[in-house]
């Protein structure tokens, strides 16, 4: 048995029966280490929260085995439970309940007196910053007040494995950032992450290793800076008319391989990089094609995202 | 920083009946925060009294019956039920919140999970119990059986209500929709009217006779009526304590194997 605090091999969770059976999750290995931030980056629908709802016990897999702080997720759920604190996509508070009630009774849920409780909560509320509206109705918190009551919640017990499934969907830039200095403090106190995001930005923000999670399986796994480099060279984004595409495309063909990009625009990697620009914009002059707009974009997560699965994420931030 | 918790914390194995309490807490907490959810459990059952006593109540009159003494321990233990139906749709409701998955996360035993549930169903029925109780006795309610039928009225209204709350959880966790309550419902309906409900057993005739007969809330109604239509016997109380028994672990292991299929 490996130390690693989250461990997945061959995890396989299907929906539905017969002919309706759907692949949520299909052969997922994963590995963990101890005091590491590990994101899981993927579109919606791609298999993420369902790995993670396996990993804290709320699903069993169809088939395969996952092991969390040294204990099996079906076998020894109740360890497990015991050793985690998990954040789910949907804030999952109850509006009529203060702040505090909730960590109250959170408190209850996890074993802690009354007083060790009452103690915690007024901790966490502190450290999230929720003091002054935690006798408010949570009904009345904005959306960023109710992630960090949420996060605050799933640490009432100490654990030292968090699951954060898409921390900041749906959050303002401010309450985003406020929420990674939350995760990074949590981090280096000791707290092994595994978050889940379609956010580009947050996976390369947060994570010290992410997989690319696409139709239910890793397709990519690695530090982030290590996987951008396999990526290789810069992509050059053209517009053209579109009339123009056709021959656009055989055009930008010639400079580098052609690579996924969204509708209306045509993506070529360029080996050289900026150097490469100049040729490339007379190229396309030279053809009779006029260029409506032009970027050049260093390789990112979701150049990555797009050589592992094809096509970029949607909506990528 | 950690000023608390070194000692204990995670060899806390949640104590089950402080879960229960807690539980129970936030169900009073949630009614008195909205309570319009809660309110038309209160009416209905005083509403359904006061119309049953005065449009049904000559039936009862002609066998020399009090209408008040033979419908109130009808409405109480159907007040009863749909206040324990609060606790299914307030169930529907975490689930849909994803509150219930906390719940689920805790590390306590899953049974708590129900009886919690049923905990919080007697703290919600027997508050529309007691105003059917005192509304009967502003309309003339009077106990040949002594104070003792009071409490029989009570324990039979209280059973009935954790019987709908188990059966409303089990299909709750199987079907996850409304469509749970809705059939609770129907199965309360359908038990309280194929029963002696409207009228004594010996006044009945056909298909509806042969239902009663085997409906165990014939049981357990004559068992609550008793001390309102005379004195208290054993004769008429075991049938209603058995009957009342078998519900409860019917509907119990119906709500536990129900929650230990939500839980695949």
């Amino acid at each position: 048995m490996t130390s690693s605090p989250i461990v997945a091999r061959e995890l396989v969770r299907h929906f539905g029966t017969g002919d309706n059976i759907v692949k949520a999750v299909d052969g997922v290995d994963l590995e963990v280490r101890t005091g590491e931030i590990f994101g899981l980056l993927g579109p919606n629908g791609a298999g993420k929260s369902t790995i993670v709802r396996m990993l804290t016990t709320l699903l069993k897999p169809t088939s395969g085995s996952a092991s969390v702080a040294g204990f099996d997720v079906v076998t020894d759920a109740d360890k497990v439970r015991r050793s985690i604190g998990v954040a789910l996509q949907d804030a999952a508070i109850d509006p009529l309940m203060t702040g505090r009630e909730l960590l109250n009774l959170q408190a209850v849920l996890y074993g802690l007196s009354k007083a060790d409780g009452r103690a915690r909560g007024d901790e966490l509320l502190e450290r999230v910053g929720l003091t002054a509206a935690a006798e408010r109705r949570v009904g009345t918190y904005s959306g960023g007040m109710r992630r960090r009551l949420d996060l605050a919640l799933s640490l009432v017990h100490e654990p030292t494995v968090l699951f954060l499934d898409e921390p900041t969907t749906g959050l303002d830039p401010m309450s985003r950032l406020t929420l990674w200095e939350e995760v990074r403090r949590l981090n280096q106190s000791g707290t092994t992450v595994l978050l889940t995001t379609q956010y580009l930005e947050e996976a390369d923000q947060l994570a010290d290793r992410i997989a690319i999670v696409d139709h239910g399986r890793i397709v990519r796994a690695g530090v982030p800076r290590d996987l951008k480099a396999q990526v290789g060279s810069p992509t050059l984004f053209v517009s053209v008319d579109q009339a123009h595409g056709d021959s656009a495309r055989s055009t930008l063909a010639r400079f580098g391989e052609l690579r996924p990009s969204a509708e209306g625009t045509l993506g070529v990697g360029l080996a050289r990089g900026a150097e490469d620009v100049a040729a490339v914009v007379r190229a396309l002059d030279e053809a009779g094609i006029k260029v409506r707009h032009l970027e050049l974009n260093e390789p990112s997560l979701d150049d990555v995202f797009a050589e592992a699965t094809g096509h970029r994420l949607e909506g990528a931030q | 920083m950690s000023t608390v918790v070194e000692s204990r914390r995670h060899d806390a194995d949640a104590r089950s009946m402080e879960v229960i309490a807690a539980l129970v807490r936030r169900t009073l907490l949630r009614v008195r925060r909205m309570p319009s959810a809660f309110i038309p459990s209160l009416i209905m059952p005083v509403f359904q009294l006061i119309a049953f006593s005065g449009a049904f109540g000559a039936a009862v009159r002609l066998l020399d019956i009090d209408p008040m003494n033979w419908y109130m321990p009808l409405n109480a233990i159907q007040g009863a039920s749909f206040g324990a139906l609060g606790v299914s749709f307030g169930l529907l409701n975490d689930m849909e919140t994803g509150f219930f998955d906390r719940v689920l996360m805790a590390p306590m035993r899953r049974s708590v999970i129900v009886f919690g549930s049923y905990a919080a169903a007697i703290a919600r029925s027997v508050v529309p119990v007691t105003f059917v109780v005192l509304v009967s006795f502003l309309g003339g309610l009077h106990t040949p059986g002594g104070p003792l039928a009071i409490l029989m009225v009570v324990v039979a209204s209280v059973m009935v209500a954790l019987s709908a709350c188990g059966l409303a959880l089990g299909l709750t966790f199987r079907m996850r929709n409304m469509g749970a309550a809705t059939l609770t419902q129907f199965a309360i309906f359908f038990g309280i009217f194929l029963s002696t409900s409207q009228v004594p057993l010996s006044e009945m005739s056909g298909w509806l006779r042969a239902c009663a007969r085997v409906n165990p809330m014939t049981n357990i109604l004559r068992f609550a009526r008793q001390g309102f239509l005379g004195d208290i016997t054993w004769a008429q109380t075991w049938g209603g304590l058995v009957a009342m028994a078998a519900m409860f672990v019917v509907s119990t292991a119906f709500a536990l194997t129900g929650l230990r299929r939500y839980d695949r």
